[in-house]
């Protein structure tokens, strides 16, 4: 009555690597020498990072002017929202002490703006924006439709707080001569965004395209009167407007506005000389204590100006130095302690 | 594994007292069984059994069906707080209100998690469907109008008589009416139940039994049964039947289980008592407890942690925006207005804590639960593939039968282990015997000097005998000249030992003898005597046939006086061919002596010096004894007896008087020395143990110094101890004082007011405590039995025991019943935070081993009931070195890792939406897209967790082996515990774990392009709106400047701590992985050499291992009509 192992196949497991748990396999061993020398060869590289960052960032050149002190009259004008009609210009007069060579770039930086609200956020219409249903504002809210019912085009949130200030750099040739430096107002978006993202709804002409909508109400002009210098920069397609619906992460950020066109005087970049902005003042912040201003720079491979990176790299690599020494002297001094003599017997 | 769970049939007296113990616990699980308060029912009548409503012989264990499968599983599965906090949050997502995140970041994981759980429980449910249907659909033989038909099993009710033939399997509980064997004895084999392979008797009464298998009789039949109602208890049954106007009593002894199988039996009928869940089988499988480890526990605790974290980070944030609100938001609103329900700040802020409370879920780790379970699956599925732990022999791989206890396995400190069948093999072997005042057993060479006996040692030929075992080896050549020689005492001394016994044989093949013995003791002497020429061949009820030197001989079978505990010995009365009536006695040194004739005196001192030396080898020892009867004095007895037999009151007592009459005046004929085999490898396995810290005790129901000889003999004691200290006091005080003086001696300031243990418990604190480790002044030793362990269990004495026997390096509690083994699982477990394993291989383990934090089943000699109720189960004690060793530290460590890894991932994930809250005017703005957050933990990071966590291994077997000092962390929780989460590092780099990081970063970057792809913006614009961001994020050098910065920054530190925190806080462990890799350098040392230590001058004792035979059994066909024409009984 008793099996024999005979009457049944055997029941031996398997011998593969996964089942026996040998699966080949390297195994992390870091000895004190390996991790010691991987701890100054980081030290090296990250200071080498540093080093190269820092002087990368230093060649690069950055006058950031904040306005909204300088042009406090217009800044009070603009807290009353029925003002909305008047205009107002301030004009910031600054000195540029060396030449900013090379492309040169003018942002708009805004202090305190929060483009990272959810409900900000989620205020678009990302299928209106791609111009296939105009009318489709349902996710706009609280801007979807006017009063009337009339929906809003570009609808939402974002849409409608559109930065509309406009800036104007102006070079002082001589005492008396004073000429606007000639500014380009395209190649500033992602190339995804103008020709994938956003499109303006077919039709013969733009106004035609947006009948049936009304414009956001704290624009003074329609979508398709955005640029009356140039028809193809208007509607959905206006480089400005994209620029602002690619929100910021943070409430400080700044955004590409123009950049240099290099021609006559500024085949090099910009000149060291006597400049001024002139601002038309129609974008308020004072009333939620925010803060603007422009920004002229130029770029490097490493981006712009910013130390931030460089400046980590070398503390991490000086940390990383600092450490990598501390603990060769731990090592060094504590090493002979745990190989004492009895345990060598034992082993 | 099939639906089966405990099944004893037949309970050796050994674990009588246990079960009556346990009756006390039974006796509640009674109450809940239906109102039905006794069962009725008439045989062959369905109109009048229908009429009580019995269910019929279908079983079902499977959970579900196809319709309530979905509401019922997701039922089930909501009850998990990580699902039905899920639950609570996709509510909260409907709301738009707050709704913050898309509502797909919760659906999807919680669905995978769902549906994973979902279809594990529809597989396991459907194997038990088919297994059902298959079980419910054989066929059995039913008797229908006078003949039988043939029916499926699912179709048998109460009252139908059904005939179960040779080899069939028993279809329901039934009462045995008639079989084809005389007497109408039925074998059964419960091996399919608890693996027990020995064949069980049961017997019909006789006014059933004359009815055979005529099937007029049958049909005729209209016995009533009144019974006890469904009940699990597998020993006990209770009924009556009447028939004919006349009751018969019915016991368990007559009731044919469902799942046993006929064996050695033609046919036999039955009479149906208890059908399909109503059977004893199908009441015993059902709520098993299950056991949770102290990582779930911690896991539940850290979930509970990780909630009120989530609540205190919402509040932080609801708090900071209700601000931000009142100072920025409101003038904020030409940009932003406020929504129509948002009156003020102060709602805005209520709103918002559900916003963060939704946005913040990922910090609760839903996929944990089903992560820990695939871990533990896996690292079980490992337990069960290992080779190492396969044993050839019965063609057994070990078996993890629970996979939720892995890690834990890693943490014992405590093991808890049965001596017979666990640290022994349970096989007895005849080594020694002294005959007459001769030894015999020595081996010496030409020399005269004695030598050990070796493999290569030559053994006795035993070719002169034809009915010689082949298996039974034994070494001394002068018994066998001895016995050639024809020396009467040591004839008579061979013919006692296959006299006085139950065993019963079997020759299936003319010449080769099968014997079935209730104990191995008995087995081994009997062979013994079978093989120096005196083989016992066949037994009836009234006559034994012994084959000796080559001669046929029957002796009469006058009385069997049985073993039992009190009297420790047996004897047998025969009257032999030559007309003599001859009484053979064997028992206990102690017992036997006292009933000597005078005159055996000086043999008796020569003999227990012989004792004496055998009980130093650590054997277990007889002594046998004779005595010639004069024929009216044996027919007085004889008389008397018989009377005695009949009597209801005291029966037992009355008997064993009687007994004790005529077993006086004996004559001895000498002492048998038997060796109890330890299993392999038990020594090395204790010394590896020992060196992990883990702490033995033996709990055995054997005597004290068969215990404590076992135990210096594997190591548990030492003879380097500096104390044994020995509890045998038999009342309270006496037991304290012993207790305490121990204590005075191991840790004198223990005994102290100071002493922190002793103010704290003087405070009587009325919650649960734990005692911490105290640490004694040396290695000792402490041995307890059972009868002072009763009392030291009870109230005060209970934590006395408990300090003083933490406190020593070992432990052995002897004489215990199988409660008392529970009870001190349980002290230990209540007061010590420790993991317990309890080891055993018999059905008195059964209740340790459920007790035990972890229970293992050996599955050896004493049948399966162990390793039915164990977690794990596998063949050899030696196993457990490797199961807690190997696998239980990689389970501990991965387990460990993955936790930290878990968390830590999760948190990091979610800890940026804290810190972005504070620039997004606490919004509840996600910093990530929502598809990032929906795949995170479901695609992008659960493999690599996986892959550490099933793969791992900081170093390999060969050293958690040789270092066992690796294991400590384990016990003392090291790596897992609310204050450390450990820093995290794959040592162990396979081509998996390779492929499941860069191949789970592979597809991170692939499901990013897809999901940031023109095609897909084109089609739904709101929903994947980040078209081209990859493209143009992931081109600027910034950004890879970052990454690789954000790298160096985490990891560095990390691998500084690692580097530092040995040389400054330096762990035992520290130092054997530094010892490992410097052997892993240079040439390994050769292997620790483990010395087996010879038995020093122990002096020990006569054990007696033994269950009572079947002597009752035997001796009952007596009063029946025995049936002419099988003249043996139980040759078969």
């Amino acid at each position: 009555m008793k099996r024999t192992p005979q009457d049944c196949p055997s029941r031996l497991p398997e011998n593969t690597a996964v089942k026996q748990q040998q699966l080949p396999a390297c195994r992390l061993q870091l000895s004190a020498t390996g991790i010691l020398s991987g701890f100054f060869a980081t030290g090296v590289f990250c200071l080498g990072m540093g080093v190269i960052l820092i002087l990368s960032a230093k060649s690069s050149m950055e006058i950031e002017i904040n306005y909204t002190k300088i042009c406090a009259s217009c800044a009070k004008l603009r807290e009353n929202a029925r003002n909305f009609d008047k205009e107002c210009t301030c004009s910031i007069p600054f000195h540029l002490t060396q030449t900013m060579r090379g492309n040169v770039y003018m942002y708009y930086k805004l202090y305190g703006f929060y483009q990272n609200l959810h409900g900000y956020l989620l205020s678009r219409s990302n299928s209106q924006l791609l111009g296939t249903d105009v009318k489709d504002v349902e996710t706009c809210a609280p801007f979807s439709k006017s009063h009337d019912g009339t929906p809003i085009a570009p609808c939402g949130a974002i849409a409608n707080s559109l930065f509309n200030d406009t800036i104007i750099l102006s070079y002082k040739l001589n005492s008396s001569v004073h000429i606007q430096v000639p500014m380009l107002r395209s190649g500033i978006t992602w190339w995804t965004d103008k020709y994938i993202k956003f499109r303006n709804p077919s039709s013969s002409n733009l106004s035609s395209a947006f009948a049936g909508t009304t414009k956001p109400p704290s624009w003074p002009k329609p979508v398709y009167e955005l640029d009356e210098n140039d028809p193809g920069n208007n509607g959905f397609l206006n480089d400005d407007f994209i620029v602002w619906m690619r929100t910021a992460a943070f409430p400080t950020f700044k955004k590409l506005y123009r950049r240099l066109s290099r021609t006559q005087h500024f085949i090099e970049g910009l000149p060291a000389g006597n400049y001024s902005f002139n601002v038309s003042y129609n974008f308020p912040v004072t009333r939620f204590q925010g803060e603007k201003s422009v920004v002229l720079s130029t770029l490097t491979w490493s981006g712009g100006h910013s130390l931030f990176l460089g400046l980590a790299y070398t503390v991490t690599g000086a940390m990383t130095w600092l450490a990598a020494f501390s603990m060769m002297a731990v090592h060094l001094k504590l090493k002979g302690k745990r190989f004492s003599p009895d345990d060598k017997v034992k082993l | 594994m099939k639906y089966i769970k405990p099944f004893i049939s037949e309970i050796p007296w050994k674990y009588s007292w246990y079960y009556s113990a346990m009756s006390l616990f039974e006796s509640q699980s009674e109450n809940r069984q239906s109102g039905e308060p006794e069962r009725c029912l008439q045989a062959n009548n369905r109109e009048f059994n229908t009429l009580f409503g019995y269910p019929n012989n279908t079983i079902k264990t499977s959970k579900y069906n196809v319709l309530n499968f979905l509401p019922l599983n997701l039922f089930e599965q909501f009850q998990r707080l990580a699902n039905a906090y899920f639950l609570i949050l996709l509510f909260l997502q409907l709301i738009p209100q707050i709704s913050s995140l898309a509502w797909y970041t919760t659906v999807i994981p919680l669905m995978v998690v769902l549906s994973i759980t979902a279809v594990k429980d529809a597989i396991d449910d459907l194997k038990r469907h088919q297994n059902d249907n298959q079980v419910n659909n054989r066929s059995v033989l039913v008797l229908t109008n006078g003949r039988m038909k043939e029916d499926k099993w699912m179709n048998i009710q109460v009252g139908d008589i059904v005939k179960v033939e040779n080899n069939q399997s028993v279809t329901a509980d039934m009462l045995l009416l008639s079989s084809s064997e005389p007497y109408s004895l039925t074998y059964i084999e419960t091996a399919e139940l608890d693996g027990e392979t020995n064949l069980k008797v049961k017997q019909a009464i006789s006014v059933t039994s004359d009815m055979e298998n005529n099937l007029k009789l049958l049909s005729a039949f209209d016995g009533e049964v009144r019974c006890e109602s469904p009940n699990n208890k597998l020993d006990k049954f209770a009924g009556i039947l009447t028939y004919k106007g006349k009751n018969y009593i019915l016991d368990h002894d007559k009731l044919l289980l469902r799942g046993c199988v006929i064996r050695n039996t033609d046919w036999c009928y039955g009479l149906v008592i208890y059908t399909g869940p109503d059977t004893k089988l199908m009441q015993n499988c059902g709520k098993s407890t299950f056991k949770r480890t102290h990582i779930d526990h911690l896991m539940n605790v850290l979930v509970l942690w990780i909630f009120l974290f989530l609540g205190s980070m919402c509040f932080i944030l609801a708090v900071g925006h209700g601000i931000w609100e009142n100072k920025k938001g409101y003038y904020f609103q030409n940009f932003l207005p406020w929504k129509e329900y948002v009156s003020s700040s102060v709602v805005s802020a209520i709103l918002m804590f559900w916003s963060y409370f939704i946005i913040l879920n990922t910090v609760v780790p839903i996929s944990l639960y089903v992560s820990v379970e695939i871990i533990r699956l896996g690292n079980s599925y490992y337990i069960n593939w290992d080779r190492k732990m396969f044993y050839a022999p019965k063609n057994t791989p070990a078996q993890a039968r629970t996979t939720t206890l892995n890690e834990e396995l890693g943490q014992v400190k405590y093991v808890f282990s049965d001596k017979t069948g666990t640290l022994t093999q349970n096989i007895m072997i005849f080594k020694k015997c002294s005959i007459n005042g001769t030894l015999y057993g020595d081996v010496y060479d030409k020399n005269g000097q004695r030598v050990e006996v070796s493999e290569k040692t030559e053994k006795v030929d035993f070719s002169y005998n034809k009915l010689a075992d082949p298996k039974f080896s034994f070494y001394d050549k002068t018994l066998v000249e001895a016995v050639k020689r024809g020396d009467g005492r040591v004839h008579l001394f061979f013919l006692s030992l296959s006299l006085c016994h139950t065993v019963m044989s079997e020759e299936k093949v003319e010449g080769e003898l099968v014997y079935q013995a209730q104990s191995p003791d008995e087995g081994a002497l009997v062979t013994a005597a079978r093989n120096f020429g005196f083989a016992f061949r066949s037994r009836t009820s009234e006559t034994i046939t012994v084959v000796e030197m080559g001669e046929t001989k029957v002796y009469q079978l006058l009385a069997i006086l049985d073993f039992d505990n009190v009297r420790k010995r047996m004897s047998v009365i025969v009257r032999t061919p030559e007309d003599r009536v001859m009484l053979f006695c064997k028992g206990a040194d102690t017992i036997v002596c006292q009933l000597l004739h005078p005159s055996c005196r000086s043999l008796g001192d020569v003999t227990m010096e012989h004792l004496d030396d055998f009980a130093i080898e650590g054997l277990r020892t007889l002594m046998v004894a004779y005595r010639e009867l004069d024929n009216a004095f044996f027919q007085a007895w004889s008389k008397k007896h018989s009377e005695v037999c009949l009597s209801l009151e005291d029966r037992e007592n009355k008997i064993s008087n009687v007994s004790e009459e005529i077993e006086k005046d004996l004559m001895l004929l000498g002492a048998t020395a038997i060796e109890d085999k330890l299993q392999d490898g038990v020594l090395e396995t204790i010394i590896t143990l020992n060196k992990a810290k883990i702490k033995m005790w033996t709990l055995t129901g054997d005597k004290q110094e068969t215990a404590v000889n076992i135990a210096y003999a594997c190591n548990i004691f030492e003879d380097e101890m500096d104390e044994i200290f020995i509890v045998e006091g038999k009342d309270d005080e006496t037991i304290w004082q012993e207790l305490r003086s121990a204590r005075a001696k191991m840790k004198p300031e223990s005994l102290l007011e100071s002493d922190p243990v002793n103010s704290y418990l003087t405070m009587k604190p009325k919650m649960p405590f734990k005692i911490p480790e105290e640490v004694p002044n040396g290695n000792y030793g402490l041995v307890i039995n059972g009868y002072s362990l009763a009392y030291a269990l009870e109230g005060n004495l209970e934590l006395e025991l408990l300090r003083t026997a933490c406190m020593c390096k070992a432990v052995i509690c002897c004489r215990m019943t199988p409660l008392q083994k529970a009870q001190v699982v349980e002290l230990v477990k209540r007061y010590k935070k420790v993991v317990t394993l309890a080891i055993g291989d018999g059905a008195n383990d059964v209740s340790m081993i459920k007790a035990a934090h972890i229970g293992i089943g050996i599955s050896g000699q004493e049948g399966m009931q162990a390793m039915l109720n164990s977690d794990y189960a596998f063949c050899q004690f030696h196993y457990l070195r490797r199961l807690l060793l190997v696998h239980g530290r990689w389970s501990y460590n991965r387990m460990c890792k993955f936790l930290s890894y878990f968390f830590y991932k999760n948190f990091v994930f979610t800890l940026v939406h804290f810190w972005y809250a504070f620039f997004s005017g606490f919004s509840a703005q996600t910093v990530y897209d929502t598809w990032f957050i929906t795949f995170y933990n479901l695609v992008y990071t659960s493999l690599p967790v996986l892959g550490l966590s099933l793969f791992d291994q900081d170093v390999n077997e060969t050293w958690s082996l040789r270092f066992p000092e690796l294991y400590e962390p384990g016990q003392h929780n090291l790596y897992f515990n609310k204050k450390e989460f450990i820093a995290l590092e794959t040592t162990y780099w396979t081509m998996i774990s390779h492929f499941f990081i860069w191949g789970s970063l592979g597809f991170y970057f692939c499901v990013l392009f897809f999901l940031y792809s023109d095609g897909l913006c084109l089609m739904f614009p709101n929903v994947f709106q980040f078209l081209g961001v990859a493209r143009n994020i992931l081109k600027l050098p910034q950004l890879w400047l970052s990454l690789v910065l954000s790298v160096v920054l985490c990891m560095l530190p990390v691998i500084g701590y690692q580097f530092l925190k040995p040389l400054f806080w330096p762990v035992s462990v520290d130092k054997v992985i530094d010892r490992i890799h410097h052997c892993m350098r240079h040439p390994l040392p050769p292997p620790i050499r483990t010395k087996v230590k010879h038995a020093s001058s122990r002096r020990s004792a006569y054990a007696f291992s033994h269950k009572q035979g079947f002597g009752a059994l035997i001796t009952s066909g007596k009063t029946m009509k025995g049936k002419p024409k099988k003249s043996s009984l139980l040759k078969k």
